[in-house]
């Protein structure tokens, strides 16, 4: 780490945390705050810290949550940029296959 | 058999011939959902079949909360990206109010918040409205807009606490009820407050703050809204699993009435109650599960597993059937007295109800 220099503002400032051990904690995501803030829908734990109590199939879910952007991250948002993303897909455990990422486009 | 003995007869003949032909032939319970992209499904409870499906125009991704009107025969949908409500006619499926909020550099969200009032004149929209800029969004404070439902125009808006996602009319029309950090009573003419039942930040002794998250409308049944909400002994240890508690909140939308019963300790969840239209005391919790509660013992009186998650439920007029709907792609029916399984509704083309109402009405 001696021979990096922190080359804008935001590294300097995490230099400078690092320095005086103000780093924050990355902590399992473990509480009700949602159905994930992991990086694949389905792939969390519940409040009990198991998985019975997240929705059964993911499938079930993945529109309910995708639909409100609960998952903004990790699927199309359908609530302003995307809206047909799954429109063709109107079944999430039949047509999943069909899903597919999303770009944005040129301007 | 005398001259006035068969006059009297015949009369009495006649009376019930003619109060037979006056009557409305049994109304029936009719359930309506949403599945994407952009349907509207209108089922026969009874008959456990589908009896129309008609498209909503410009609805993607998909149908969101759904109200009646009180005649029944109005289905108002919000749609299209929550930024649209459209007026299905339930019976000819023709779009007869539309309302498109969004306009100009202003984006306008109705995050679930929707309800009709008792007289079916007026349609009270909750509305979250951002200003789009060049290089930043600017957001604006919520407010309640209420719609002429013959004209689709908006005739007045009024300011409103944030994070409301259920608005629900009281039966007289004076007041409107807010689902948010509290459970608020609002003068629906100018705004006021009239009253706060705090949720949130309730000072019972020992409790944390409970957690509430309730997007599903469905009172009309029993006139009655009910939401879980979730909370922890803070005098027990976090391990413990007896410090952690289910409860129900209920607003008696004709009184006013309002209460909130733990009823289990937390082992699992529920996204939506309703509540038995013949006995006020009796809730359904639907998730993973399908249980009945029992809110004046303040205890669970029975509990089954379900085939896959639903996010609704709703109830018969009679109060002997239980609908659980939403995520998939089937609505199933169960007996209210023991949850015994009675029928399976698909959905047409197997599409996915996701997060859209299930309500139920009348014809």
């Amino acid at each position: 780490m001696k021979h990096l220099k922190p080359a804008n503002t935001k590294a300097e400032l995490f230099t400078k945390a690092a320095e005086e051990g103000r780093e924050d904690e990355v902590r399992l995501m473990q509480t009700m705050v949602g159905c994930t803030a992991s990086l694949d829908p389905g792939w969390e734990v519940d409040a009990f810290g198991g998985i019975s109590a997240l929705c059964q199939p993911m499938e079930a879910d993945l529109y309910g949550c995708a639909d409100p952007c609960w998952w903004p991250a990790q699927v199309a948002d359908t609530l302003n940029t995307y809206p047909d993303w799954n429109a063709k897909a109107p079944a999430a455990q039949r047509d999943w296959r069909k899903l597919q990422s999303v770009f944005p486009e040129d301007s | 058999m005398t001259i006035f003995s068969r006059l009297a007869a015949s009369f009495v003949v006649a009376l019930c011939v003619g109060l037979a032909g006056a009557l409305p032939a049994q109304a029936k319970d009719f359930i309506v959902t949403g599945v994407k992209p952009n349907k509207l499904v209108v089922i026969d409870a009874r008959a456990r079949k589908v009896v129309n499906t008609f498209t909503i125009p410009k609805a993607a991704p998909g149908p969101v909360t759904i109200t009646t009107s009180p005649d029944g025969k109005i289905a108002y949908v919000i749609v299209n990206r929550w930024e649209s409500v459209s007026g299905i006619d339930l019976e000819t499926g023709k779009q007869v109010f539309r309302a498109d909020l969004s306009g100009g550099d202003e984006r306008v969200k109705i995050m679930f918040g929707m309800d009709v009032s008792p007289d079916g004149k007026e349609l009270a929209l909750f509305e979250s409205p951002v200003t789009l800029g060049l290089g930043e969004y600017k957001v604006k404070p919520s407010r309640i807009s209420f719609y002429d439902t013959a004209t689709s125009k908006r005739l007045r808006t009024i300011p409103a606490p944030r994070q409301v996602t259920i608005l629900a009319y009281s039966k007289d029309g004076t007041k409107l009820y807010g689902m948010g950090r509290a459970l608020f009573v609002i003068d629906p003419t100018d705004g006021k407050i009239i009253k706060e039942h705090k949720t949130q930040a309730w000072t019972r002794p020992n409790f944390a703050p409970p957690d509430i998250l309730d997007v599903w409308s469905q009172f009309e049944q029993a006139g009655v809204f009910s939401t879980p909400y979730y909370t922890a002994q803070t005098n027990k240890k976090p391990e413990d699993p007896t410090g952690y508690w289910t409860g129900i909140l209920t607003l008696n939308l004709s009184t006013g009435e309002f209460k909130m019963k733990d009823v289990e300790n937390t082992d699992i969840f529920y996204f939506s109650t309703v509540v038995s239209p013949t006995n006020p005391n009796i809730v359904f919790g639907v998730y993973n599960n399908l249980a009945k509660l029992d809110i004046e013992k303040g205890k669970s009186v029975g509990r089954v597993d379900l085939d896959h998650s639903y996010y609704d439920i709703n109830i018969s007029t009679d109060g002997t059937e239980v609908y659980v709907g939403g995520t998939m792609s089937d609505i199933t029916v169960y007996s209210a007295d023991k949850l015994k399984k009675l029928g399976k509704i698909q959905m047409p083309r197997g599409a996915n109800m996701a997060i859209s109402s299930m309500r139920i009405f009348q014809r």
